[in-house]
């Protein structure tokens, strides 16, 4: 589903995010990036949506390999990824039913298709009857379920996270990951960039640490360190 | 489709109320800008008018009597063909169904004289282009020559007489009001730039969020051009009705000149007059379209 070969990723002359990374990452999986600040957790994922190209190496998504990816292909290529963040990036003037429709608006769902899946998809997250209020009405883990409703509502073949639980409490934390675990079994590869030991911990998924740049472990049914 | 449809529409009248001090500035800019390029449009046809007769070199005219038979015509077109050559470089000749509509331009602002001439009664017309180096006495000394040596003659005009003044007046008056209407436009241009830039800084959060979740940046780009469009259809449409109504003041005036003035020709016909407006509309919608088109792509790589 995703592989890296050899990337290269700087800034600048002096600012190298990513050096000489290798993986792959099978479809279905669930992959934790962790590391410390800096080390390039989000240049990765910018990487995976191309937001970012890297100087050197192949980037495989689905079979593709996005680095020298067309610029008129790369919002199909969104199409199969969906993104969560830290900070959610709700539209605020939306309601929460509005925010998720609009995932399917801006692709071209036809409106019977948005009125049967956004409110299936607020179900599955545990926002039902909650669809008419506005972001700022609701609490931060709420709003992430929004985020991810968003992001799941396309059902892509891939999640990708930084850090959403890095504004929760750590209870409200783990039910956005429990959800997130969720999706995962419905077939949907997730990768996550995070800082929280405990919940790498918990679930033990496969983990893939990176320091300054450079991948320095790779495990299966890892822990946080 | 359906969606896309109602989702663009919705989208640009939200920016078009977000925006309505930026939006108004810029579609009257358009709009003034659109009707002094009319005004440029229909008084240079008003000059062409009164110079049409004179086009491609001819500095004579030989009015011949009305209904003469080509016989009688013949006397004049030996006399023309012996200077040859020598005055006379070329020369052709203006038949009844030519001068009509001749006259049609001339008098386009005088409809009384215009109905009175028919086939039976207009003028018919030798146009004279004399050689290079003719000088003026040379032509004037021609003219007396055929008035009074040539029959069937009704009279000989000389371009001196009228042409210089009129065509270095219309020089005049088209480079400036070409200068105005393009700065303008480039002013207008500008301003709906600005509109888009800030229509999408407005929604950057909304553009972003569109780019992730994989819209196009058509369709991104698309509810910003149409907003460009409809700014520049509105000015456009604005231009029109003031040019309509300049024009229609304009031709009631010169109906009361006095005749013979040669007003009258500074008149340009409906026809040309809707052909005008319907190119300023064209124009707008063109300049509003692309201009923000490119603005929206521009601002949507950063
Ligand atoms: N747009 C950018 N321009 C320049 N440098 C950048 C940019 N984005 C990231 N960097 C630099 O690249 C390096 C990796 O950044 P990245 O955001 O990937 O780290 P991270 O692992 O996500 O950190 P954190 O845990 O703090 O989110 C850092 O040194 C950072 O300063
Ligand atoms: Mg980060």
């Amino acid at each position: 589903m995703i592989r890296l070969e050899n990337v290269t990723k700087s800034y600048s002359a002096e600012v190298v995010a990513l050096h000489d990374a290798s993986f792959e990452v099978a479809k279905g999986e669930f992959v934790f990036l962790v590391g410390p600040s800096g080390s390039g957790k989000s240049t990765m994922l910018r990487l995976l949506n191309r937001e970012e190209r890297p100087e050197r190496g192949a980037v495989w998504v689905a079979g593709r390999n996005i680095v020298d990816m067309p610029p008129g292909r790369v919002p199909h290529l969104r199409r199969n990824i969906g993104n969560v963040f830290q900070d959610y990036k709700l539209l605020t003037e939306k309601t929460v039913f509005e925010n998720v429709a609009f995932a399917q608006e801006v692709i071209g769902r036809p409106r019977h298709v948005i009125r049967q899946q956004v409110p299936a998809v607020l179900d599955l997250v545990g926002l039902a009857g909650k669809e008419d209020r506005f972001p700022n009405q609701l609490s931060g883990g709420e709003q992430q379920r929004v985020s991810v409703a968003r992001a799941f509502v396309n059902r892509p073949l891939i999640l990708l996270a930084d850090e959403p639980t890095g504004n929760l409490d750590p209870a409200t934390g783990e039910g956005i990951m429990r959800l997130l675990d969720r999706i995962n079994t419905t077939g949907t590869t997730v990768v996550m960039a995070t800082h929280d030991q405990r919940i790498v911990n918990t679930m033990r998924k496969r983990v893939i640490q990176l320091d300054r740049g450079v991948i320095v472990r790779d495990q299966a049914r890892g822990v946080y360190e | 489709m359906w969606s896309r449809l109602t989702y663009t529409l919705r989208e640009t009248w939200a920016s078009f109320q977000r925006n309505i001090t930026l939006t108004v500035a810029a579609i009257i800019t358009a709009a003034v800008s659109l009707l002094i390029f009319g005004l440029t449009l229909l008084i240079q046809e008003g000059f062409d008018n009164l110079l049409s007769r004179w086009e491609g070199g001819v500095e004579m005219i030989v009015f011949v009597q009305a209904q003469a038979t080509e016989e009688q015509r013949s006397v004049i077109e030996e006399a023309l063909a012996a200077q040859e050559g020598s005055i006379i470089a070329s020369w052709s000749y203006c038949d009844v169904a030519c001068s009509l509509e001749d006259a049609q331009r001339l008098f386009a602002g005088d409809p009384a004289t215009l109905e009175l001439l028919t086939e039976t009664n207009i003028p018919t017309q030798y146009r004279v282009v004399p050689t290079e180096g003719t000088d003026v006495l040379t032509l004037r000394a021609l003219r007396e020559a055929y008035q009074d040596g040539l029959p069937n003659v009704l009279s000989v005009t000389l371009a001196e007489d009228q042409l210089d003044l009129i065509s270095r007046l219309q020089g005049f008056v088209g480079l400036y009001t070409t200068g105005l209407w393009i700065s303008l436009m480039f002013a207008a241009t500008l301003l709906i730039w600005n509109t888009i830039r800030t229509a999408m800084f407005a929604r950057r959060r909304e553009i972003e969020v569109m780019k992730l979740v994989g819209a196009t940046d058509w369709f991104i780009r698309v509810p910003f051009m149409l907003e460009g469009l409809v700014q520049g259809i509105i000015g456009g449409a604005t231009a029109c009705g003031a040019l309509w109504f300049i024009n229609n003041r304009w031709t009631a005036g010169v109906a009361e000149f006095p005749e013979n003035s040669g007003f009258a020709a500074l008149v340009v016909s409906d026809g040309y007059l809707n052909w005008v407006m319907l190119g300023i509309i064209a124009f707008g919608a063109l300049v509003g379209m692309i201009g923000s088109g490119i603005a929206a792509s521009r601002f949507l790589d950063v």
